[in-house]
């Protein structure tokens, strides 16, 4: 489904199955009440987690994307998001030098136990896409077909 | 494939705020969904019938349910399309409960975001394999690490349960801090009469083969088929024919050695048994006293041992042992509270920690079982106790209760009047932590029969005072400060992770939290498993425990080995990375990267290829991301499915 | 023979030269092949060169046309017992080859020698009008370049027609090597590498820098010459570009695919690549497609100071972690 204009913006995220997602059921289960613009893809662990997944939800016209994991030491698998930390804030770094704001993709660790501090991430994560507005998107098969309509919002 | 979309109401938990129905709509139109349906209540067995109906009726090849967190029934409903012939794997969720309609009122939103996740599960559930489990041979030996009351429990269950048993322990006796106890509470029994039998009985059971004075140097395989690198240390004495005589003992003129055992009330020999009831009773040499090693000077013990079992040029050996399950039981050590600056900092001698008095209690320790300052040899008659030094202080990073140090505290106040009877015994606390049976009235004993003086707060300052130490500190209650002249001070020293621990864990592949403690699988459901297969906790190295405590997880522990072994094969989990041949061009960075070693290399028509052995990966993916070629994937977490997740998500 | 160029071209440039022949002329017997370059279809330009027999070291010839980097053959000869001609920057792809163990040690001799840089054919092309068609005549000294096209001669100034990577080397001496002709001219490996371009592009907007991208990668066609000559894109026939499992990227005319396979081929290299400029350099449409990969070698050096390519016993970043890490700070939420 489009997202709701002028409601919500598109936030994909991606959530190790051991710690974080978890963590955003015991949100659920506290009825801890979150933005609806986040759509979450669980993952095995952090580790699993292929910036160029973040790289490709951008492209494809996602506004944010957040990626959560068990915190440093907790992991599951004892090591995946000590790698997931290293690969995702160099995306992140990177991000700019294509032309997106490097604020659109964040990483954190969240517990399983930790749903207060999911519902703090997710609402302040959701406030901060939407002060940046909706990402640039590529509209169409020609360069000419974004630069256009980009122009004329300029 | 055919996709049936079953959308749960779950009563009125997700439809209240979600149109279900509308999602049911929404979802027939997506490729390959054939039938779609909104249900009262999916789980329940109605529910789950209509699914099995459903698949057969409409010769459906995958399903979707979008209702609560995969955590809840993501087992009840792949068992649900189990029975209806299908293939576990080729079932989806999307959570529309948890991540959805409890999380917002907003129907409109709700009813769209959930129009999504069934989407995103569809478009994944396409691409879906089924997957087969593998069974595989096991080595029904367990290894247990650390002779402490833990390790003695779970060793002597697996052994008389009939498994063979390998132990290793890091020091020179099996007893652990047990061993080292003068009386247990809440029976004030002796601990070396209760832990003594056990620890012989370790020591002569056929099935139990016995490592002290050793280290593990490497662990290596998985569940049901480890191999361990046992690093057996150089003792410089040769325990096969060391009767435990102790003529050596009593010979060594290097009389300045520290004494471990006895937490340095007092020394001991360069060459020594640590103490009468050791397991085994074997001598070994410190090498940091002994004058032969480090100056080339004596030979004495050598001269007198009359079974000439002493030999200088000993190297530390190595033994290999394969197992199919670890019991890890590597137990506590006390915090270093000198960083308490207002105590001493370690600077006055009279100022002991509970393990020490412990030792000085004992009869068989250094003092003979006589209270003693270690000052001035001198009988104390004021005798002070402080609680939680180095436990709920997050001044220095120790924020948690080490549990049992109220009981300790209370059963050395007891001690202490029974040796002593006209001593006076303060004890300063922050809130007694008395639960358990027998407990409470025990330390109420400690109050009302010892005359021990309870005092409710924190001791700000201990300074010397001529002979006495006098010790500051607050009475909340009273709402006063109150000095005592103590003789000597007792320190209920808290619990933390035994040394070496974290480095364990590595070899292991075990996580730890931030004190170093080991994390069990689930904190309410799988107290005594880990994440890793086939390695079980028991005692204090999952966090600190009482005797009882230790022992029962120590028992549990055998349980689970004893019930992983009830079976000749084990069936391994499909969720694992596979490697496509032609892709992989052999350059090893999954090798590099995999943190369970779960992928070797091997040669194909000439050329290196990567390998997942199925029995140890333990499906986290890390390779599949870092293969830049995606030779490797993850099955059910491949690259394609995760990538069609995100295009269902965001389509431009 | 007929080239000009190599009777002209006196001094240094021809005494290490015959140095290096010697050096070749003493191993070939052992190995199956050496590669260096030679003269190519015109007398402005070189070719990559396979010596195999004796008489194949004659047509050697090192001058600034040696643009190729010929560390990018070594990967399909794996097995053979090879020789390669370096230049500095080349050196490191050998370095970051075996590292990777997509090479033996034991089975490349590597022949080193003092570079002064290598031209540029797009400024070249640039500079005599935009078509580099029938040349007749080139000549090089240290500072000029005289060509002869069309019967007009151009004499062009050397400094400005060397690649941009040329003159902010650091590494002119082969990092590694078994046999070194010439005087060495002295790496300078612990100054920072220079990312200026890269902050200034920096400084633009948000759609300046999108649609700049946008722009550029609307001229290309897909043809991957980038990556074919990336001596570091060894996934060869598996590249993810071309491939349904995983399937990244679509086979459509569509300029977000070309750019998101840039950022895959900048990822794939993070922590790996050298810059050593062979993508642009390949690039038929000239797009700017080394500045991805010089932004993720800055973000690396800047993170975990780290810099691929010199030390081949290295661990790269992204293979490795630490607990702490000193130079990540972690949003707070």
């Amino acid at each position: 489904m489009p997202v709701l204009t002028g409601k919500e913006l598109r936030i994909v995220g991606f959530l190790c199955n051991w710690c974080s997602y978890g963590g955003a059921d015991t949100a659920g289960i506290g009825r801890f009440n979150q933005p609806t613009d986040l759509r979450i893809i669980k993952v095995p662990c952090s580790g699993r987690i292929d910036p160029l997944f973040v790289v490709k939800a951008l492209m494809n016209g996602a506004d944010g994307v957040l990626v959560s994991g068990c915190h440093p030491r907790d992991c599951h698998y004892a090591e995946g998001n000590f790698y997931a930390r290293r690969r995702l804030e160099i995306m992140h770094n990177f991000l700019p030098i294509i032309g997106y704001e490097p604020e659109r993709f964040e990483y954190t660790w969240v517990s399983a136990s930790e749903g207060q501090r999911w519902q703090q991430v997710v609402t302040s994560f959701t406030e901060q896409i939407h002060k940046l507005g909706p990402a640039p998107k590529i509209l169409g098969p020609e360069a000419s077909d974004t630069l256009s309509l980009m122009q004329a919002a300029l | 494939m055919k996709v049936g979309v079953f959308v749960c109401h779950c009563g009125s938990n997700i439809e209240a705020t979600v149109d279900t129905a509308a999602v049911a709509a929404a979802a027939r139109e997506f490729p390959g969904v054939v039938f779609a349906t909104d249900t009262m209540y999916t789980c329940s067995e109605p529910g789950q019938d209509e699914i099995v109906n459903a698949i057969k009726e409409h010769n459906l090849g995958g399903i979707v349910v979008a209702s609560c967190t995969p955590r809840m029934h993501e087992q009840t409903f792949r068992r649900t399309v189990e029975r209806a012939g299908l293939n576990k794997y080729l079932f989806e969720m999307a959570n529309i409960r948890e991540h959805v309609s409890w999380i917002g009122k907003d129907r409109e939103a709700n009813t769209n975001k959930s129009v999504d996740l069934v989407r995103m599960a569809t478009e994944k559930l396409l691409r879906n394999r089924p997957l087969y489990s593998k069974k595989f041979d096991i080595n029904k030996r367990v290894l247990v690490i650390g002779g402490g009351v833990a390790g003695i429990q779970a060793a002597l269950d697996c052994a008389d349960g009939g498994l063979e048993v390998v132990m290793v322990e890091k020091t020179s006796t099996i007893g652990g801090k047990m061993a080292k106890l003068d009386k247990t509470f809440p029976t004030v029994d002796c601990s070396s009469c209760i832990l003594g039998p056990r620890m012989v009985d370790v020591a002569q059971h056929p099935n139990i083969t016995l490592y002290a004075y050793s280290e593990i140097e490497e662990i290596n395989g998985y569940v049901g088929n480890f191999e361990i690198k046992v690093k057996k240390k150089a003792t410089y004495v040769n325990w096969d024919s060391c009767t435990g005589c102790g003529i050596c003992m009593e010979k060594c003129p290097s009389k300045k050695a520290t004494d471990y055992f006895n937490e340095g009330i007092g020394k001991t020999t360069a060459i020594n048994i640590p103490f009468p009831q050791a397991i085994p009773k074997k001598a070994k040499i410190d090498p940091d006293f002994c004058t032969k090693l480090t100056k080339g000077k004596c030979g004495v013990c050598a001269k007198v041992c009359p079974s000439g079992c002493i030999d200088y040029e000993m190297q530390d050996e190595f033994v290999t042992e394969k197992v199919g399950a670890i019991v890890t039981a590597t137990g506590y050590d006390l915090f270093d509270w000198s960083v308490y600056g207002e105590y001493g900092a370690g600077r006055y001698p009279d100022v002991i920690t509970g393990l020490q008095y412990e030792r000085m209690l004992s009869a068989s320790g250094p003092t003979g079982g006589h209270i003693k300052r270690p000052s001035d040899g001198k009988e104390p008659k004021n005798i002070v106790f402080i609680q939680c030094v180095g436990s709920r202080d997050k001044s220095v990073g120790r924020p948690y209760c080490t549990g049992f140090c109220c009981m300790y505290t209370a059963k050395q106040a007891i001690l202490t009047k029974d040796h002593l009877p006209d001593s006076q015994s303060y004890v300063f606390y922050m809130d007694i932590r008395a639960v358990g049976k027998l407990y409470d009235e025990f330390t109420r004993r400690a109050m009302e029969e010892y005359d021990t003086k309870y005092i409710r707060g924190r001791v700000s300052m201990i300074y010397p005072k001529g002979e006495k130490l006098l010790v500051r500190g607050a009475d909340t209650l009273m709402g006063s400060q109150v000095e005592v002249d103590a003789d000597l001070v007792v320190l209920a020293v808290g619990a933390e992770a035994s040394a070496g621990a974290s480095e364990l864990a590595e070899k292991l592949r075990i996580s730890y939290d931030s004190y170093g403690f080991y994390m069990e699988g689930h904190p309410k459901l799988k107290p005594v498993e880990t994440n890793t297969a086939g390695v079980y906790l028991a005692g204090a190295c999952q966090g600190p425990k009482d005797i009882p405590s230790s022992v029962a997880q120590g028992s549990a522990a055998a349980a689970k080995v004893l019930g992983l072994f009830s079976k000749d094969q084990l069936e391994s989990d499909p969720q694992v990375s596979i490697v496509d041949i032609k892709r992989c061009i052999g350059c090893g960075k999954c090798i590099q990267t995999c943190p369970f070693g779960a992928i070797k290399e091997m040669e194909f028509r000439g050329m290196v290829k990567a390998d997942v052995i199925e029995t140890i990966c333990q499906g986290c993916g890390i390779c599949t991301s870092t293969c830049p070629q995606g030779a490797i994937q993850l099955q059910h977490s491949t690259d394609n499915q995760i990538l069609s997740e995100v295009n269902a998500l965001c389509q431009f | 023979m007929g080239n000009p160029r190599s009777e002209s071209n006196k001094g240094d440039q021809v005494k290490f030269q015959e140095e290096l022949k010697d050096n070749i002329r003493k191993a070939l017997p052992e190995l199956d092949v050496v590669i260096g370059w030679c003269g190519s279809f015109d007398p402005l330009h070189a070719t990559p060169h396979f010596m195999r027999r004796e008489e194949d070291i004659d047509k050697l010839e090192i001058s600034p046309l040696s643009v190729h980097n010929l560390a990018t053959y070594l990967p399909g000869l794996r097995g053979k017992k090879v020789g390669i001609v370096v230049k500095g920057c080349d050196s490191r792809s050998v370095v970051e080859l075996l590292q990777e163990n997509l090479i033996n040690r034991e089975d490349i001799t590597i022949f080193g020698f003092p570079c002064t840089g290598v031209v540029d054919q797009s400024k070249i092309k640039k500079a005599l009008g935009g078509h580099t068609g029938n040349i007749e005549f080139c000549d090089m000294s240290e500072s000029v370049i005289v060509i002869k096209s069309e019967d007009k001669a151009y004499t062009l100034p050397m400094a400005e027609m060397l690649a941009d990577k040329c003159s902010s080397c650091r590494y002119p001496d082969a990092v590694i090597s078994d046999y070194f002709a010439g005087e060495k001219i002295g790496n300078k490996g612990e100054e920072d590498a220079d990312y200026a371009a890269v902050e200034t592009f920096e400084n633009l907007s948000v759609p300046e820098r999108f649609g700049y991208w946008l722009k550029e990668f609307d001229r290309c066609i897909r043809c991957y010459a980038c990556r074919n000559a990336c001596p570091l894109c060894v996934c060869r026939d598996h590249c993810a570009a071309e491939s349904r499992d995983p399937h990244w990227l679509s086979q459509e005319n569509n300029v977000r695919d070309k750019l998101m396979f840039q950022v895959i081929h900048a990822y794939h290299l993070a922590g790996r690549c050298t810059e050593c400029g062979e993508c642009q350099r390949a690039c038929p449409v000239d797009i700017p497609v080394l500045m991805f990969k010089q932004k993720m070698n800055k973000e690396i050096r800047d993170t975990f100071q780290y810099e691929a390519g010199v030390d081949p016993e290295a661990t790269p970043p992204l293979l490795s972690f630490k607990m702490k890490e000193e130079n990540i700070t972690e949003k707070v939420w």
